[in-house]
């Protein structure tokens, strides 16, 4: 008899357990509608009856979410205060997590059926996951794309539409210590010649030539793709993406990863670099100390500066990335990238105000308050810079000839990962440039072709 | 119920034994009740869920399921990075079953003894378990690194400059310099576990003993040892299903890192379903962890009850 | 003398033990008094002054409504935790049924499944409880995920406790209730203390059911809070290190009531016996 009881109780058990799954099945099964129904308990339960027209007569909560923190948290807030005066009866709540946290925060709300108004991401194959998902609002004919730098506004670009707007732009430098090489009367390197001189000589003095905090792999692809543009030509990458001639097997590649090895063999590199993390400052703390003669990395390296070693600014110098000799690549072709982006979800119940939201996001004001305050490159045209630094990185980008934005924000998450094991690989001399390459396409082919 | 005791209680009506298995009924469903609520709502539901996607190609983000039945594990079966990190977790395994347990004993067993100062010495020993993973993982990268770690340091001091290197930063010495800090992390849990077990231990014994003139190490053997058996077999098991499916400092260390040396079920897990895009896949991989557990707990509480069973 | 001289291998090796589970500590602690450029110059030194400016730095992110948060939260599941796990594994360690060893291997497969692909079902559920972005939100998974080691480590150590006990009570005429609440649970204090050390301390600690399952600021756990000292690129270390020796001191004092609780114990089950 107790059996029996029991018996009943776990069936009830079950019973419970098993309607959860249907449940799930609806929400994220069923088009829009559950989606919106669930949105409405936790986000807004008053401005749910507002649907149909876009002017609100109610109180309407917007939520958005977003990564930028310090100064740039700032511009973003400010410019939500302007929305919000602009559009008395509604409320924007805001919210910032850290960059990876982040990511998978957004998946499991868009997974869940219940993402945010309005979000942010760095365009390119992240952005796309979430596009091909038919999550993203297509934003094309609703915000004046002339104001926004062409080459920031193709990352959130897929065919001709338009999916996200970009506020600011980065772009990938050397940076050196001018102090030592004055002290051993080294000159900017015109070619990649001068570059492997230079790293002769910071060895001969007992300074790491390269300091690079690999365990973050972002970093070490830097070089990757500097190698392979001065081999390949800026074409390269977008032949190989677009699988539209030579692929990322190319001989180009194979060469720019024999180069990177080099390097590696040459101990440009500081000891143990795929252990060294770039957030915990492992590397910078190799060049402030004077250990260290360059770096590789994006132009918010001088933030970096500005928070942790402010003196060290008047040493920092930077030159663009040299040309090979007998290679396609150009010395004013450079790597860079687009952070943040701004996008409206699909599910959103108030698109229209969302859109509004993400263009005064993406507005002037914004990023010149982005430019003068947290040092970045506006990506929309017409900021006047108060910053001479800030001038100087953003006339590179207007004198550029060619912008390869990173691999590793650009491809399909998953063919990116690949890119970043494979490159950590190489500089571990764990692979062959032939074997990593090889790997590379073999995915690029199962997810692109 | 018990035979034995209710034989013993012949005199007793039957009908009073109805009521008392009646009873006995209503105290197992009132006890376990709540438990099983809440526990059923969260985590059987989870489990379910978990293998329910892991059988469709699903990236997390629509709603597009595509059934595709077991594929998900024959791909699984052929990946090689899963191979590579049940291998990895296979190591963990093995050296948190060697390190934890005896580290945690002597730990214990030292908390016995009549040093002066214990309590200081209590708190201090638990210490790696209570600081959080994020310190550890931040102060371990640190202590690690090739160019000024404190590792390095401390060899120098001892004039071992020859085993110098970037610890985490080659593929060689990394999945070790990971396992040694998880060790480290966890051998005080199991401190505490064992020193609440030796509490238990009626100190009679031992007066017993020691009345025989047994030697400390004897003692040890034939009394400690043997009563805290089924407190050891248990640590084992939360020693196993805690690095089959370890996660944390690796991902705040490593990420799995250099070449996925450092891989673990667990990372590779998160690096499919949120990096990747794969909820599916990232699910098929879960679920065979559980799966692995499942099988290993199994086999211990076999041995373990036919072990009894000898005894 | 000799005494003293048989001790001393026990205090080398005390204090060997001493350093090395206590380095880190002292380490995260000094590093919480330096700069951030006096730690990237010199990571392992001492700080050059004394200064509480990171501990200041606290202030500006709410840290202590983050610490209630994480207090309440844990404190709450700790206890329902230790009420219905040790309720639960008396009729597993005491009461012989068929469903026994199905039910106990039922509570342990709990152990086994990583939490990261259940976020998205959890994440529905949540949702659809109407708990989404409230501190319940938080407390049901972390009961649920703390069940298992719970009601291994109770009925583990209660069927250790000697049958006698309970003979002699049924004998009283106890009933069920009284004698698991009266009798066992009392006997139960070193396993009560080691659960809830454990699952106090990894609830403390807890990030993604956090970070998954709140959103606004009003009921963030300090974990979450503590991500405001991240920055998009960089880390500061020495603030980190600040919020974490502040964070862990209520874990360090429940470490210590609940080991002097065990001694007490111990002292009155001596008596007892």
């Amino acid at each position: 008899m107790k059996f029996r009881l029991l018996l009943v109780f776990l069936l009830s058990l079950v019973v419970i357990v098993g309607c959860n799954p249907t449940n799930t099945d609806v929400s994220t099964g069923g088009e829009n509608e559950p989606e919106n129904e669930s949105g409405n308990d936790t986000e807004t339960e008053s401005g749910s009856e507002s649907n149909e027209s876009s002017e609100p007569e109610e109180d309407v909560t917007l939520t958005l979410w977003h990564i930028e923190d310090g100064p740039s948290g700032e511009a973003i807030e400010a410019a939500v205060d302007r929305f919000e005066e602009k559009n008395p009866g509604v409320t924007v709540e805001v919210s910032q997590q850290e960059n990876d946290p982040y990511k998978s925060k957004l998946v499991v709300a868009m997974g869940g059926g219940n993402p945010p108004d309005v979000f942010s991401s760095w365009g390119g194959g992240w952005l796309e996951q979430f596009v091909n998902a038919g999550q993203v609002k297509e934003i094309t004919n609703d915000i004046d794309q002339d104001i926004y730098v062409e080459a920031a506004l193709s990352a959130s670009t897929y065919g001709e539409k338009v999916y996200g707007a970009p506020i600011g732009m980065a772009v990938v430098p050397v940076f050196y210590n001018k102090e030592i090489f004055a002290d051993l009367g080294i000159e900017e390197p015109e070619t990649f010649d001068d570059l492997t001189a230079i790293v002769e000589t910071l060895k001969e003095n007992d300074i790491i030539p390269f300091t690079l905090a690999n365990q973050s792999k972002w970093t070490g692809s830097f070089y990757l793709m500097y190698l392979a543009e001065r081999m390949g030509g800026p074409d390269l990458f977008s032949e190989a993406y677009n699988r539209t001639g030579r692929g990322f097997d190319d001989e180009a590649y194979i060469e720019a990863g024999h180069k990177l090895q080099e390097l590696v063999e040459m101990e440009a590199f500081p000891e143990g670099v795929n252990g060294m993390n770039y957030d915990t400052g492992q590397s910078r703390q190799l060049l402030y100390s004077g250990k260290a003669g360059m770096q590789v990395m994006g132009n918010w390296l001088v933030n970096n500066v500005r928070d942790e070693m402010p003196e060290f600014e008047e040493k920092l110098g930077f030159f663009l990335f040299p040309a090979i000799e007998g290679g396609q690549g150009a010395k004013n072709h450079i790597v860079g990238g687009v952070s943040p982006v701004f996008s409206v979800s699909e599910s959103s119940e108030h698109q229209d105000l969302a859109t509004e939201l993400v263009k005064e996001l993406a507005s002037l004001e914004t990023s010149t308050q982005m430019a003068n305050t947290a040092g970045d490159i506006s990506a929309i045209k017409g900021v006047e810079y108060e910053d001479p630094y800030v001038q100087e990185i953003s006339d590179v980008l207007e004198s550029s000839e060619a912008m390869q934005t990173y691999y590793d924000q650009t491809l399909p998450p998953e063919l990116a990962q690949v890119h970043l094991d494979t490159t950590q690989a190489l500089i571990g001399l764990s692979m062959t440039p032939e074997e990593a390459m090889a790997k590379v396409e073999e995915k690029a082919k199962e997810l692109l072709d | 119920m018990g035979e034995a005791s209710t034989q013993k209680h012949i005199s007793i009506k039957v009908q009073t034994k109805a009521a008392k298995k009646r009873k006995e009924i209503l105290a197992i469903i009132g006890f376990m009740t709540p438990a099983l609520i809440i526990y059923g709502v969260y985590v059987i539901y989870s489990i379910f869920m978990t293998f329910y996607y892991s059988l469709f190609d699903w990236s997390g983000i629509d709603n597009n399921f595509v059934f595709q039945g077991l594929e998900n594990y024959i791909t699984l079966f052929q990946d090689e990075v899963f191979w590579e990190s049940l291998g990895n977790n296979s190591l963990l395994v093995g050296a948190s079953l060697l390190t934890q347990l005896p580290l945690g004993l002597i730990m214990a067993l030292l908390l016995f003894s009549p040093i002066k100062g214990i309590r200081f010495f209590r708190s201090v020993f638990f210490m790696p378990f209570l600081m959080s993973t994020v310190a550890i993982g931040i102060l371990f990268i640190f202590i690690y690194d090739g160019n000024f770690g404190l590792l390095n340091a401390l060899l120098e001091m001892i004039g071992l400059e020859s085993l110098q290197q970037a610890w985490i930063g080659k593929e060689s010495t990394a999945i070790w310099a990971v396992i040694a800090t998880v060790c480290w992390q966890f051998a005080p849990f199991y401190m505490i576990l064992f020193r609440a077990a030796i509490v238990g231990i009626p100190e009679e014994l031992y007066e017993a003993a020691s009345i025989d003139g047994a030697t400390a190490w004897h003692r040890f053997k034939n009394i400690t040892l043997p009563l805290l058996m089924p407190i050891i077999v248990t640590s084992a098991i939360l020693s196993i299903i805690g690095s089959l499916k370890y996660f944390d400092l690796i991902y705040v260390m490593t990420m799995g890192g250099p070449n996925n040396s450092t891989e673990l079920m667990a990372t590779y897990m998160y690096k499919q379903t949120f990096t990747n895009f794969n909820m599916g896949y990232g699910s098929s991989v879960s679920f065979s962890m559980f799966i692995i557990a499942f099988i290993i707990t199994l086999f211990i509480l076999i041995g373990e009850r036919k072990r009894r069973g000898v005894e | 003398m000799i005494k003293r001289i048989k001790q001393m291998p026990l205090y080398v090796l005390a204090i060997v033990l001493l350093l090395f589970t206590g380095l880190p500590f002292f380490i995260m602690v000094n590093t919480s008094f330096k700069s951030q450029l006096n730690f990237m110059t010199s990571p392992w030194s001492l700080p050059e002054s004394f200064s509480f400016s990171n501990y200041g730095l606290l202030l500006e992110i709410d840290f202590f409504r983050y610490f209630m948060n994480s207090l309440i939260v844990s404190v709450l599941s700790v206890i329902i935790v230790i009420v219905i796990g040790a309720m639960a594994s008396y009729p597993l360690a005491r009461l012989k049924f068929k469903l026994n060893t199905p039910l106990f291997l039922l509570f342990m497969v709990g152990m086994m499944i990583p939490i990261h692909t259940t976020l998205i079902p959890i994440y529905l559920l949540t949702i659809n409880l109407g708990l989404y972005d409230t501190i319940w939100a938080l407390i049901g998974p972390y009961v649920a995920f703390a069940l298992p080691i719970a009601v291994v480590i109770f009925t583990q150590f209660m069927k250790e406790i000697p049958k006698e006990l309970e003979e002699s009570a049924k004998i009283d005429g106890c009933g069920h209730i009284r004698l698991f609440w009266n009798i066992l649970f009392p006997l139960l204090t070193p396993a009560v203390a080691t659960v809830a050390i454990y699952n106090f301390i990894h609830i403390w600690n807890e990030f993604i059911f956090a970070l998954v399952l709140t959103n606004s600021s009003d009921v963030a756990t300090l974990p979450l809070g503590l991500r405001e000292f991240y920055g998009e690129f960089t880390i500061n270390v020495p603030a980190i290190m600040a919020a974490l020796t502040l964070g862990s001191l209520p874990l360090l004092l429940v470490y210590f009531v609940a080991q002097e609780k065990i001694v007490k114990g111990l002292a009155a089950g001596s008596v007892k016996g």
